[in-house]
Order: C-alpha cells, then structure tokens, then sequence
C-alpha cells in the first residue's frame, strides 16, 4: 500500500494495521482543520472558542467514526461541528438569560486588544479590502436562518456535495436544495453591494 | 430562472468561495499552530482506541475461558462422583480448622508426638486403669 511506505510522525499510533488508517486520518484533518475552523469562527466570533469547538469535533470524529470507511468522514466531521457549534450557541443564550436574571451584561470581561489579530506581513490595502469582503459575507450569513446558513456554507464553502450536505444537516437532499437555493437568493439581497 | 439569474447566481457562489477562501489562507501561524495542535491530540485518541479495542477483544475472551475451566471441573467431578468432592471438600475443612486454631505452632510441629500420645491413649491396660503413660 502507498500510504504504508509514507514516513510516519511520531504522533500516530505505531501498531501495524493502525499505521494506514493514522496517516489517512492525519490528512483528512489536516484538510479540513482550517476551513472548519474559519467556518465555525463565522457562526461563534470568538476564535477560542471556535478553536475548542474544532478540536472537540475532530476528537470525536476519531474516537467514534475511525472505523468508519474513510469517505463518510467529511459529512460526518461537519454533522459532529454542526452539532457542536449549536450546541456552543444554546449554552450562550442560557448563559446570556442567567447573567442578566443577576443584572449583569453579557460580554464584560471582553478585550478587544486581546482578540485582535497580529501583524501580517502582507499588503494592507489587500488586507483591508478583504477583511471588508469576509465581514460583509459574514454578517450577511448570520442575517440568513441557521438551516439556509448551514446549507450555504457546507454546499459552497466547505464544498460538500448535496448527499454529503444532508447527512451532515440531518435532512434530505431535497431539503437541502430547496436551503441553499434561497440561501444564495436572500445573500444576493444582502451582498448586492459588495459582489 | 432565467440565464441572467443563474449567471449571477454563479457569480455569487464564486465570489463567495473566493473571499472564504482567501480568508481561510489568511489564517495566522498561531491559529494554524493551535489548530495542528488540536489535530495532534485528536490523533492520540487512535492510540487510546486501540489500547480499548484490545480490552474489548481479550476480557471478555478470558472470561468466557475461565468460565469453560469452571464448567468443566465441575462437569468433571459429577462425573467421577460427588464422594471424591465431598472427600475434597472434608479435608480441605480439617486443614483450615488446624490452620485457624488458637494452637500454638510448636504443637503443630510436634503432630507424630501427639499422635503417638493418643495412640498410647487408646490402649487400655489389663488391669483396666486408664493411660498407659505415667
């Protein structure tokens, strides 16, 4: 096998039989790792928490679905992120009702310094100009209904196909079709300016 | 939908894509840094996978094993007589009580003395006094 002759990293588990499905696993999540993560940072804006949300899908994945044949993978992953990301934002509304049963504001401690992100090395005009292209199309997606939304991103931007899609949403391919058709409509209202 | 509608339509997706695309290039090292970490300990859960899947496999092998044993020496000692059990059974308690006894252990050690004593016990003389030891 081709895989098998490949050098292994010393993370992966050196049992013969595991060596293969290691290496596959390794380069499914190296392929996906930093689209989910971009992905899940438009649903949550908050880049630790779209980090935890990430790492906690990716270790589910490989505790539950290993065994699975490795072209479920993917719809599954996104099915295990979906949930999990839903799962984030619910515990934000108890969180948000709790905090302010007691008076308080939810986002208090919140820096903005602190989130920012670092220096880039790159050319600031393209920097901001496409800054400005993700924030519109982020906005515009968080102004869509969660079940459009999610079939937008996971179909465009994830580039799952239909099949792919609905398992990952729990729905059928019709319902899918019929998400991201009016999706791309209402994002169209939305994003006329600045595409 | 009209040709016009799907061209934009795909204008969108494209432009769309694009910019997510580029966003998701733009990712800084620490990210990309803690998102590899992330995947590092996703990955160590394959270990801890298979240390399980050799649990799954081999306990309940060896509990079916020891069971068969038990099944088997029982099955064994009906089918010689439970006598032999019994016999068994009888000599493994008189060990115990000498084994738990408030005895001291020199007179465990002595045994062939005192069996000789109970021997000398048991013979009674001719002239019907009791003991044949003074």
């Amino acid at each position: 096998m081709a895989l098998a002759a490949l050098k292994q990293p010393a993370y992966l588990p050196r049992e013969e039989g595991k060596l293969g499905l290691g290496i596959e696993m390794d380069t499914f999540l190296r392929d996906v790792q930093t689209r989910a993560y971009r992905i899940t940072l438009t649903s949550v804006r908050d880049a630790d928490e779209a980090l935890d949300i990430v790492q906690d899908a990716m270790i589910s994945l490989v505790r539950k679905y290993s065994a699975r044949p490795a072209e479920e993978w993917r719809p599954l992953f996104y099915r295990i992120l979906k949930n999990r990301t839903l799962d984030w934002q619910r515990r934000g509304i108890v969180r948000g009702r709790v905090i302010s049963f007691f008076g308080g504001q939810e986002g208090e401690g919140y820096d903005p310094v602190a989130r920012a992100t670092g220096p880039s090395s790159e050319n600031p005009v393209e920097t901001v100009a496409r800054s400005d292209a993700m924030d519109a199309l982020e906005n515009a997606l968080m102004d869509l209904p969660r079940r459009q939304r999610e079939a937008f991103m996971l179909r465009n931007l994830e580039g799952l196909n239909v099949s792919e899609t609905a398992t990952a949403m729990g729905c059928s391919e019709g319902s899918v079709k019929t998400h991201y058709f009016r999706a791309v409509h209402r994002l169209r209202e939305l994003l006329g300016e600045h595409f | 939908m009209n040709t016009g509608d799907v061209m934009k339509k795909r204008e969108l997706e494209e432009r769309t894509k694009r910019t997510f695309d580029e966003s998701v290039s733009a990712l800084d090292a620490e990210t990309l840094s803690k998102l590899t970490q992330a995947r590092y300990k996703a990955l160590e859960q394959l270990k801890k996978n298979s240390a399980n899947t050799w649990r799954s496999r081999w306990i309940p092998a060896c509990a079916v094993a020891v069971g068969v044993f038990v099944v088997m020496v029982f099955w064994q000692g009906q089918l010689s007589g439970l006598s032999e059990v019994q016999t068994f059974d009888v000599v493994a308690l008189s060990d115990l009580e000498i084994l738990l006894g408030d005895e001291e252990l020199d007179m465990i050690q002595e045994l062939e003395f005192y069996a000789w004593l109970d021997e000398q016990a048991e013979i009674v003389p001719a002239d019907g006094t009791e003991g044949g030891v003074g």
